[in-house]
């Protein structure tokens, strides 16, 4: 008898559509903005990426890159690493870098002085 | 014309080899398979292929030909490259020669239950599909189920006892879109019960690309996904999560 956890995939499915979706739109928009009110100095750019709204759309982009990155890369680890521990520390190693990456977004997002 | 084919007795054999032949083709020769026949009948007779309709119906002589998936029968010879490199199916376990075991491959397609479950009452005589449900059917029944597609899938090369396959998943559409079928919801659930099952599709697109019949097992994959979303019922869509189970 053993205990088993699973999730579906159709969540982690809905996941990276949904976050492709997200970045997309804001790529575009960033594009856009770029093309038609680019900032003409650096002061001018930093008070512009340091606005709330643009911190806040920033931040989920980088939530929705995250998120992507993770269902991507544990479907790699699902395919071709069948051992259970070593997969256990892959995820675990993966998990630990992409956590410390959003750390350390989060800390250049929010903690910059404006 | 110089052939170069896969070879492997096992009682013979330690390991497999590859073999070259030459045959001269004349112009009225058309096929692979002729020209496999006449090897075995006029070079080697120990040659190996399954084959029984010889016009691309009965799916047996799904072969490797230059790297790519086909049916022997239905490929024009005389359009291949030389030399004209034959294997088994990729990734199946070699039985003799170009004849692999699709024993695994029979489960997979058992497991999507393969017939329509209707338990309500048969009419009369059959029953009766409109011509838009039938058309529903057009571009997933036609399949033969030679296993081309489910041979060249890099995800059922890593995971062929969980995913179920491009071959299986067309099958499954067939059934979750026939309108005579009552299942739906369970089929939908039971595809979904499995992040294996059928989620480890990547929409790589060789079984599209390979099919001999012109199929598009990738696109029906995507329609399954799109169906699930669609799922609602009393408790809602299909899960996204699930509990711990004891087994």
């Amino acid at each position: 008898m053993a205990v088993r956890i699973a999730a579906t995939g159709l969540r982690a499915w809905l996941v990276q559509r949904a976050s492709a979706i997200y970045m997309l739109l804001f790529i575009v928009f960033l594009l856009a903005h770029f093309t038609v009110d680019p900032p003409h100095s650096y002061p001018a750019w930093h008070a512009w990426m340091t606005s709330y709204g643009v911190r806040i759309i920033t931040t989920v982009f980088f939530a929705a890159l995250l998120a992507h990155a993770w269902v991507g890369l544990r479907d790699v680890v699902m395919d071709y690493v069948h051992a259970t521990a070593l997969r256990v520390c892959v995820l675990a190693l993966l998990g630990f870098s992409l956590a410390a990456t959003g750390v350390w977004m989060m800390r250049i997002l929010w903690m910059a002085r404006g | 014309m110089h052939f170069s084919i896969f070879r492997y007795n096992p009682e013979r054999d330690k390991k497999p080899y590859m073999q070259d032949f030459h045959v001269d083709v004349a112009p009225t020769d058309r096929m692979l398979l002729e020209i496999i026949l006449r090897i075995r009948d006029t070079q080697d007779d120990s040659l190996t292929i399954r084959k029984s309709c010889r016009e691309g119906v009965c799916g047996s002589d799904g072969i490797n030909i230059n790297g790519r998936n086909g049916l022997a029968c239905v490929t024009r010879v005389r359009e291949l490259r030389e030399p004209v490199v034959l294997r088994p199916l990729p990734s199946f376990p070699v039985i003799r020669d170009l004849v692999v075991d699709m024993t695994r491959f029979w489960k997979q397609y058992d497991s999507i239950k393969p017939y329509l479950v209707n338990d309500e009452l048969p009419p009369e005589k059959e029953r009766l599909q409109s011509p838009a449900e039938r058309d529903k059917l057009d571009g997933s029944y036609e399949c033969i189920m030679c296993g081309c597609c489910t041979s060249q899938c890099p995800s059922s090369w890593w995971n062929p006892k969980r995913f179920v396959g491009p071959a299986g998943l067309i099958q499954a559409y067939r059934f979750i879109s026939d309108s005579r079928d009552r299942a739906t919801r369970e089929r939908l659930e039971d595809l979904n019960s499995d992040p294996y099952r059928l989620f480890r599709c990547r929409t790589i697109m060789n079984c599209t690309e390979v099919c001999p019949v012109g199929l598009s097992p990738s696109r029906a994959i995507e329609r399954i996904r799109l169906r699930m979303l669609d799922v609602q019922g009393h408790d809602g869509g299909l899960a996204l999560h699930r509990v711990p189970t004891i087994r």
